[in-house]
């Protein structure tokens, strides 16, 4: 049985005017469909030539205020299209599920801020386009710093312009190291790069507990922050890729003798214990003013450049150091490994000319010389290592002598799980879940069955 | 009965069959204006729930990474599922985490309902209160959550502290960080609290009146009366959180991060971030597309389960 006029009679004292009649409603109806349509296509806009080159980017404060100054820059220069920044939730930073979707959705932007160790990796899912037909192709990257330039390649095409780059290094609080009575000319990077053991004395002069048992005050924890399993296992001269096996090594030598060191370390002060003290440090959203090395409750912690502007603006009073990533034994050299970002332009950018004329820029001496001299960040455009002016004297320490040492992470089309595995290894041994030698060879294996389907994997420079 | 049929009327012009589903003209009609009245749903429907239902079982068996070309290769996705630790990590974790916290949770919306139906004036704004924890988005609970559990100045550590028990490192101990989520699930009590309400209301009242005569005790009513009478309501409890429990994904990704996902030590990874990693982050949407189906037909058989052995416990007769 239907509901339509048949099956239900229409009260008889209604008007003929305000009667709401099948015909009215579909009226109604078809009018709230129109609307709703109408409202669909405000809210999501096919951009039409003239229109900005969207630009997204997962940057938070202070160094999105930074390239939000370039990009007014940029636009200050009246290009023929202007540039609009749209910043996205800061947990995209290598989770890019925001970009795939938009893109396959047909909306993505024209430019994306990407992570440049997964640059491969999203080349080889097909998101980024194939920089190599654009104007200059890929001598364009001929400017940039090698590795940053291998890091932008996949299968011998560019898919990004490198953006910035970094690197760690060791971070001490002079004064708390001074207030325990401790000696810290050993930290002075004049003396060359301390060793971890002499790290781990320096440290263990400082630990205070509390009376329920917890750390209040500690001298060092070895994986808070920047302290990754990347930044062992180079220390230990440990290699993470075997190129001619085609072939993961997190299971090398030097990287499990890393791995034992850390959890050695954690075991004799209490695996959990040291876990409590640091792990809220590691909590997505955790507020930087917070942070124990800022509150002066940790000592000594491995980060990177970007450490300075935040040391400027949460503890200006402080009076630090900084020196070189320790080594193993006494004489090695100091390792210490670089990241960074680029842009690189996805597939369907609606504006590709004009994007890439926008990534150019950024990317290139005008943008990158910004970016350097407000962000305390480095450039990977070259020439401007050269330029004295773009760096205070504690910067010039990252790019003088910390950045022709560093190494970076080997751009795999599985980076991002090669470093998810990593991760998960690294925490087990830290916590002292599992045995170095184990997790790592678990981690490779699972990593390797990834990689298999890439060989052979050619990484440039 | 055929016979009387074709005695008592003339030789019907379409077989039976067809005419019982025959429409007149203003049925015809009514039909069309109905489906034009649902037609938003049916679209949904087909558009967000048959076309992914269908295209997940057809990706499951290829390789894909969500762009370009996908490559055919049959079961090997499923075959991959069966050799992956991880998948069998995830499974264990949520299957830990689901059969601790809808028990605890029939618990805790059982006595938050009996608290809800006291007779005192004031209950209206205990009611308030106790339901105020469920309408938080998960997000924000989660937010709040950390800092109530925080190992060094959390309130809940600090009264585990005073009560002489042991300090609880929540979020980096990989022994207790799922009885962690088991905790902060129950700060949604309040949503099943008010279904249980619900069902104690509609518990007649002269079956109480005569276990009082009879001499039963408050204890010997809640076991004999209350409990019996609420297993319909449980039973819908019980499902309910089995779909959601085996579902979790954000309170995991808001408190332990996705760097990488499960921290501590995979101690938390659960099935769909690792459904979910395995398609956004490692670009394996075939084998993410697996992972869903082999999912969906767990979650399947644990409610064909479940409804079984209903049978054994829950009471329908309210006579």
């Amino acid at each position: 049985m239907g509901f339509g006029s048949d099956a239900f009679p229409r009260p008889a004292d209604r008007t003929a005017g305000r009667r709401a009649s099948r015909r009215n409603v579909l009226r109604g109806a078809a009018g709230l469909g129109a609307a709703a349509i109408t409202g669909a296509r405000t809210i999501v806009p096919a951009r039409a030539q003239g229109e900005p080159v969207v630009f997204w980017t997962a940057m938070t404060d202070p160094d999105l205020a930074v390239m939000k100054g370039i990009v007014e820059t940029y636009n200050g220069e009246s290009p023929a299209v202007p540039a609009e920044l749209v910043q996205i939730p800061p947990a995209e930073v290598t989770d890019t599920s925001k970009l795939m979707t938009a893109v396959r959705g047909g909306i993505g932007p024209d430019v994306y801020f990407l992570d440049r160790f997964i640059v491969a990796q999203r080349a080889a899912d097909g998101v980024l386009q194939d920089l190599t037909a654009f104007p200059g192709g890929y001598t364009l990257l001929e400017n940039h710093l090698p590795f940053a330039r291998a890091e932008a390649t996949y299968d011998g095409k560019p898919y990004a312009l490198p953006h910035n780059t970094d690197a760690r290094a060791l971070y001490y609080n002079r004064g708390m190291l001074e207030a325990a009575g401790v000696d810290h000319a050993v930290l002075d990077p004049a003396n060359g790069p301390a060793t971890w053991d002499a790290v781990k004395e320096i440290a263990n002069g400082l630990n205070e507990t509390g009376p329920d048992g917890n750390y209040t005050t500690m001298g060092f924890v070895p994986w808070v922050n920047q302290g990754w399993h990347y930044t062992y296992g180079f220390s230990w001269g440990g290699e993470f890729f075997d190129a001619a096996a085609c072939e993961v090594t997190p299971d090398n030598p030097q990287v499990v003798a890393a791995f034992q060191w850390v959890y050695d370390y954690c075991q004799e002060l209490g695996a959990q214990q040291v876990s409590a003290f640091g792990s809220p440090t590691m909590q997505p959203g955790f507020p930087p003013q917070q942070h124990p090395f800022i509150t002066g409750n940790l000592a000594m912690q491995i980060t990177g450049d970007w450490m300075i502007n935040q040391l400027r603006t949460y503890a200006p009073e402080m009076d630090y150091g900084i020196t070189f990533i320790p080594v193993p034994n006494e004489g090695d050299e100091s390792a210490t490994w670089a990241g960074g970002w680029s842009l690189a332009m996805p597939q369907g950018a609606k504006q590709p000319e004009a994007a890439f004329e926008f990534m150019k820029w950024v990317a290139g001496e005008p943008g990158q010389r910004i970016y350097t001299k407000e962000s305390a960040h480095l450039p990977t455009w070259e020439a401007l290592l050269a330029d004295d002016a773009l760096f205070t004297e504690r910067h010039r320490f990252f790019s003088q002598d910390l950045l022709p040492i560093a190494k970076t992470r080997p751009p795999l089309p599985v980076g991002a799980k090669y470093w998810d595995e990593l991760t998960a290894a690294w925490q087990a041994v830290y916590l002292n879940e599992a045995e170095p030698e184990a997790a790592l060879a678990a981690a490779k294996e699972r990593v390797q069955a990834q990689l298999g389907r890439f060989c052979p994997v050619t990484i440039e420079g | 009965m055929a016979t009387q049929t074709a005695a008592a009327y003339p030789a019907p012009r379409r077989p039976p069959t067809a005419r019982r589903f025959a429409l007149g003209r203003t049925e015809r009609r009514n039909l069309a204006l109905g489906l034009l009245f649902i037609s938003p749903w049916i679209v949904g429907f087909v558009a967000f729930l048959l076309y992914p239902f269908i295209y997940t079982i057809q990706i499951s068996f290829t390789q894909y990474s969500g762009f370009g070309d996908s490559l055919p290769i049959g079961w090997a996705n499923y075959q991959q599922l069966l050799r992956d630790d991880l998948f069998w990590t995830s499974l264990y974790n949520t299957l830990f985490y689901t059969g601790l916290a809808i028990p605890v949770g029939v618990v805790v919306a059982m006595a938050l309902a009996l608290a809800m139906a006291q007779p005192l004036p004031e209950v209206p704004v205990y009611r308030a209160i106790l339901y105020l924890p469920s309408i938080i988005p998960a997000f924000a609970l989660s937010f709040v959550f950390v800092a109530l559990l925080d190992p060094a100045r959390g309130i809940f550590n600090q009264a585990l502290l005073a009560l002489g028990l042991p300090n609880v490192n929540w979020f980096g101990d990989p022994g207790v960080s799922k009885l962690a989520l088991v905790i902060l699930a129950q700060f949604g009590a309040g949503q099943a609290a008010l279904i249980f309400l619900a069902g104690l209301k509609g518990i007649p009242q002269p079956l109480y009146e005569a276990a009082m005569l009879d001499g039963a005790g408050t204890w010997r009513k809640f076991l004999n009366i209350t409990l019996p009478m609420m297993t319909p309501v449980i039973l819908y409890d019980l499902i309910l959180g089995l779909s959601q429990g085996i579902q979790i994904f954000t309170q995991i990704f808001v408190i332990f991060g996705n760097d990488p996902p499960g921290a501590p030590a995979n101690s938390t990874l659960a099935y769909v971030p690792y459904l979910y990693n395995n398609g956004f982050r490692y670009s394996q949407m075939g084998y993410a597309a697996a992972l869903a189906w082999v999912l969906f037909l767990i979650t399947l058989v644990l409610a064909v389960v479940i409804f079984r052995w209903s049978s054994r416990w829950v009471h329908y007769d309210t006579d």
